[in-house]
């Protein structure tokens, strides 16, 4: 049920933080899904993280280019456009807007839970 | 199933899903080539290819506007003055009053037997509205909620026939079919029959036909039936694109989703027995 | 339009097997009976292939007038989606009456084949619009072909001298096949033409006007500029 929660919500979030994550540097897929496990949200498994990216693709919220390695193998690479850039940090702040009233919201009910005990 | 396997399961259905064949064939390499670059079986990166192939032919399509279009509101394409309805002596419709202009979506809903479907008929004209006055745009596209198509016929040779009743060319009006049916996440196969088509397949060749000739108004009757969940949302993204692109829409329904974004929800009280 | 019309139909048609094949071998299955006798074989298969062409008609005209009205709505002529579904019947049941002409002219012995050809010409051309005006007034399939049962086994059954079988719509057939078969007087040809060229104007009349009836829409004016 908890878990359920979790994904639907991930689900709903999972461009947006694409779009952070890449704003801090260019990266590829398994790069990103290793940085999303690292902060937290654990592993997001490929098959809806590809069309995530492939979305704000065609947006033209993000770049992608294959790059090849002389170590490794070829990737694909994203970064953000200047429009991605643009919607990265509209969204960096409704979110921090949205989060303060959650977070209001959320405190209350603990104080209602306090006052039933 | 083989690495390969998959990859040409993937690829066949993006192509069923109308994803175009060059967009298809690329999408296909890259996610080859990612499953290489990741050294892991690409169902294991992917999950099943079916449902990787689904989401991405959602992804791949022509992305929605983020911002709405200004619309400016276009001249009248439907106006129902006071429209009453009676079948013997049951009155179906009381004053019923709309004014749709071109660039608008008009929601009509109620229960079962509120003459949603009897109010859409008499806009297409094939019903005669006991009193009132209903005044529409000529043009119109119109897509019964049943017996919308003909089950002997493949998807290509209903589109040259309606083609051909809006005076377009054969090769225009399949082309055009193709593509408004790849809007709606279906690819038409040649010499498939309506009645071999799924319910839901067979109300996107509806809707389809109801569009063909970019008609100023359109007139849809409940057209989910059969319908999954992505066909669904698909439509209503298609409802909304036909209004960006400046036509009225009348949809009849019955699901109370989606309603908070039409710009008209007439709401019919039912039937009344005098 | 017409032509789109007439081919989508003749389409159809053609991708209805059992009955299309049913209704052909209908017509084989009346002359087989018969074959012994000239007169009533052709009498019969020309009644078979009437039967048949009707019995295609009304299935033709039931199954499409849901997308015919749905056509209609949005421009298409009344007129035009009638005839183009008859051009497409008629254009398959002169085929199945060439089929058995050929039959005839091998199989029996008849004095005038070119009556033969006009009388089976003739059945086909008054079968079709009567298999649509039948799928007017009963507009499912089932009801529909028993009523044109009743209407050829009557005419098979009638005494062909009374007045039941001449009001019936293809008495002409059987005085067609008394002039083509037995060679006798002019009077047969005259007066089945007569009866012929009454049935069809009736039936293609009825079909025309019920056609334009039903599927003429009650098109709104258009809104004036508000």
């Amino acid at each position: 049920m908890l878990d359920a929660t979790r994904q639907q919500w991930l689900h709903g979030f999972l461009d947006f933080c694409l779009l952070c994550l890449l704003g801090e540097r260019r990266d590829y897929g398994l790069g990103l899904a290793q940085r999303l496990a690292e902060s937290g949200f654990g592993e997001i498994p490929g098959g809806t993280l590809y069309p995530s990216l492939l979305r704000l693709e065609k947006q033209g919220l993000v770049q992608a280019d294959w790059v090849s390695s002389t170590v490794g193998p070829r990737r694909k690479y994203y970064r953000l456009t200047a429009e991605g850039r643009a919607a990265a940090e509209e969204r960096v702040a409704v979110w921090r807007e949205f989060r303060q009233a959650m977070d209001r919201v959320a405190d209350r009910a603990d104080l209602a839970e306090v006052e039933t005990a | 199933m083989t690495g390969d396997e998959w990859h040409d399961s993937f690829t066949r259905i993006l192509l069923e899903q109308g994803v175009d064949p060059h967009e298809a064939q690329r999408l296909s390499e890259d996610s080859r080539a990612e499953a290489i670059a990741a050294r892991r079986h690409p169902a294991q990166l992917f999950g099943p290819a079916a449902a990787y192939a689904v989401a991405v032919a959602r992804a791949a399509r022509p992305a929605p506007l983020l911002a709405p279009l200004a619309r400016a509101k276009g001249p009248v394409v439907l106006r129902l003055t006071n429209v009453t309805k009676r079948f013997r002596r049951r009155e179906v419709l009381r004053g019923v009053d709309l004014t749709l202009h071109a660039g608008e979506v008009a929601a009509v809903t109620g229960a079962n037997g509120a003459g949603k479907s009897t109010l859409l008929d008499i806009c297409a004209g094939t019903l005669k509205a006991t009193s009132g006055v209903v005044e529409r745009a000529a043009r119109i596209g119109y897509a019964p909620q049943q017996h919308g198509v003909a089950p002997y016929l493949t998807a290509d040779e209903h589109f040259r026939l309606f083609g051909a009743v809006h005076r377009m060319g054969a090769r225009k009006a399949v082309a055009t079919g193709a593509h408004l049916a790849a809007g709606l996440g279906w690819r038409p196969r040649a010499g498939v029959v309506a009645s071999q088509l799924s319910g839901g397949t067979q109300q996107k060749l509806n809707v389809v036909l109801g569009e063909l000739s970019r008609p100023d108004l359109i007139l849809l009757d409940e057209p989910y039936q059969g319908f999954d969940q992505d066909s669904y949302l698909d439509l209503w993204a298609q409802v909304y694109a036909w209004r960006d692109a400046g036509a009225g829409v009348l949809v009849v329904t019955h699901l109370l989703h989606d309603l908070d974004k039409v710009d008209h929800l007439l709401e019919l009280q039912g039937a009344e027995d005098r | 339009m017409l032509l789109a019309i007439a081919g989508t139909s003749l389409r159809e048609l053609t991708r209805r097997r059992s009955a299309l094949l049913l209704v052909i071998a209908l017509p084989l299955a009346f002359y087989a009976a018969r074959s012994d006798e000239p007169g009533q074989a052709v009498r019969f298969l020309a009644l078979g292939v009437g039967w048949a062409v009707a019995t295609l008609a009304l299935f033709s005209h039931v199954g499409s007038r849901h997308l015919d009205r749905r056509l209609a709505v949005v421009g298409a002529s009344p007129t035009a989606l009638l005839l183009g579904r008859q051009l497409a019947l008629l254009g398959t049941g002169f085929t199945i009456a060439g089929a058995y002409l050929v039959l005839v002219a091998v199989a029996q012995d008849v004095e005038r084949l070119w009556a033969v050809a006009l009388l089976l010409g003739t059945t086909v051309l008054v079968a079709a619009p009567l298999g649509a005006v039948v799928s007017l007034a009963l507009p499912r399939e089932l009801e529909g072909a028993l009523a044109l049962l009743a209407v050829m086994a009557t005419q098979m059954l009638a005494d062909p001298e009374g007045t039941l079988a001449k009001v019936l719509p293809l008495w002409s057939t059987r005085e067609l096949t008394t002039y083509a078969v037995d060679a006798t007087s002019d009077e047969f040809l005259r007066r089945g033409l007569l009866h012929f060229a009454v049935a069809f104007a009736l039936c293609a009349c009825g079909a025309w006007a019920a056609a334009v009836v039903r599927l003429r829409p009650n098109t709104p004016p258009e809104p004036a500029p508000a």
